[in-house]
């Protein structure tokens, strides 16, 4: 667990958020703060609507009803609603919160670098030499410096899975969503992203990471968050999570996980 | 009469074979940017959220599939004059009347194939591109565009080759292409044998040379950090969009 000395401020902020698909109800009124450089790590049996929520703060979905704020800005538009943003708004909102995916989807036409680059090249204009630049850092944070003109495919999973880290990194986003980073992974290759993360978190990179490695929930979380049937249903320090789960259905999950 | 050598070597290295081919090889490929330029356009619309749009890409697609390339040839060429006056002037020729009909045949075919290629392309990657930031119009570009143009390679290759020889169709309305040439020179001297034989030699020369850039092509698009140079100066226009 890492101490955070910084004083509470909220940078997300979601409130009652609800989402559906058809007449099938995914997210039932989902609330969360997460302050400046917090680490919440998500969990719950799958089906419970932790990725669709995560897409939703990554404003990948339109929400049905309630509202998501970023850094005092409301940046959620209703599905049904008439203030749908301008796709400029609403592109700059989400190179400001960006996604690390369980399937990596690096783009397989871009080489590791290019892949880093692409974003800060055409979402920010920025010149690309110092781009180039920039991302072969990246790289070499993610220790894959030598992989930099590689493309995807030539790459293992977890070497994937640091690039697309870095790809997110290299926006500078105020918050890092993490959709079960290492469920694809074979179980070797899941250390050196975990790895990866844990140096995140040590930097005070603010993140929300769906994820079962309960190992990093347990090292790395501030939050734990437990959710089931689109809402969520307990909200506790990792400590006090795993030692004494107050609801049964997180009893349940902690006992087929563990 | 025996096989004339002398005749079939003397047709294939005229200046008038040769002709008939660069204007076999110049209608196929202008009918082949335009299709594909038109059929990304109506694979476009078939994907938009508006009934109405998506209705015409799919009468579009029936239209000129459903009727056959000669007839439209001919309804271009002798039916379109009838009914716009514009058309009867010196500046509707048979090249342009073949480039048009192709293009517009062609297009059809080419919207199914590029709706295909679309659609293999992996959803992850729209939201991996809206998650840097990038607008749809760049996804598109950037990102979308390249992989489906990958996979559409070799059935629009097909559908190049095929068209070379449908630009034969255009001597019925006289346009000089390869087989024109070849008919003409028939009339005169009835060696059907090594006049036909020489034309077919060109067209296998033109396919043959079109294989191995299609193959170019290819290699240019395995993505590899291995890869041997493919067609020298592609790379950085095609895949280098980072370079713009």
């Amino acid at each position: 667990m890492t101490v955070n000395t910084a004083p509470a401020a909220p940078i997300v902020v979601a409130t009652g958020v609800r989402k559906h698909y058809g007449r099938l109800e995914v997210l039932r009124g989902v609330s969360m703060t997460v302050n400046r450089g917090e680490v919440k790590v998500v969990v719950g049996p799958s089906g419970s609507g932790k990725s669709t929520f995560l897409r939703c703060l990554g404003l990948l979905e339109q929400i049905d009803d309630g509202r998501i704020v970023l850094d005092a800005a409301e940046v959620s538009w209703l599905s049904h609603g008439d203030r749908r943003p301008r796709e400029r708004d609403l592109a700059r909102h989400r190179s400001e919160i960006c996604m690390v995916f369980q399937h990596f989807n690096l783009f397989p036409h871009m080489t590791a670098v290019e892949n880093v680059m692409v974003g800060p090249v055409h979402v920010r204009g920025t010149p690309k030499n110092r781009a180039r630049e920039e991302a072969l850092a990246l790289l070499d944070r993610v220790r894959l410096a030598e992989r930099a003109n590689h493309y995807p495919h030539e790459l293992s999973g977890g070497q994937q899975q640091r690039v697309a880290i870095a790809r997110a990194l290299a926006m500078r986003p105020k918050v890092m969503l993490f959709d079960e980073p290492t469920s694809a992974l074979d179980a070797e290759l899941v250390r050196e992203v975990i790895d990866v993360m844990e140096e995140l978190v040590r930097d005070g990179m603010t993140m929300i990471v769906v994820s079962h490695e309960l190992r990093f929930a347990h090292e790395a979380a501030d939050t734990i968050v437990m959710m089931a049937d689109g809402e969520i249903i307990e909200e506790a320090p990792p400590g006090e999570f795993f030692t004494a789960p107050r609801h049964e259905r997180t009893r349940q999950f902690l006992s087929i996980v563990e | 009469m025996t096989f004339d050598w002398s005749i079939f070597r003397e047709a294939l290295t005229s200046r008038a074979y040769a002709e008939g081919a660069l204007i076999a090889i110049a209608l196929a490929a202008l009918s082949q940017a335009s299709a594909a330029v038109i059929g990304l356009g109506i694979a476009l619309i078939g994907r938009s959220p508006l009934r109405v749009l998506r209705l015409v890409a799919l009468l579009w697609v029936w239209l000129f599939r459903a009727i056959p390339t000669l007839l439209q040839l001919l309804f271009v060429w002798n039916a379109l004059p009838q009914l716009i006056p514009s058309l009867r002037e010196e500046w509707f020729t048979p090249f342009l009347a073949a480039w048009l009909t192709l293009s517009i045949n062609e297009s059809a075919y080419m919207a199914e194939i590029i709706r295909s290629g679309l659609n293999a392309v992996d959803k992850g990657q729209t939201l991996a591109g809206k998650t840097l930031g990038l607008r749809s119009g760049q996804v598109f570009r950037l990102i979308v565009l390249p992989q489906m143009v990958r996979v559409i390679i070799p059935a629009t290759g097909n559908e190049f080759i095929s068209l070379l020889k449908l630009t034969a169709l255009a001597s019925v309305i006289s346009l000089r292409e390869l087989l024109t040439v070849t008919s003409q020179q028939v009339a005169v001297n009835f060696r059907f044998a090594e006049l036909y034989g020489a034309a077919a030699v060109w067209y296998m020369v033109i396919v043959s040379v079109f294989i191995v850039l299609q193959a170019q092509l290819e290699r240019h698009y395995q993505w590899s950090s291995t890869r041997r140079a493919g067609i020298p100066g592609l790379r950085p226009q095609l895949a280098g969009a980072l370079n713009r």
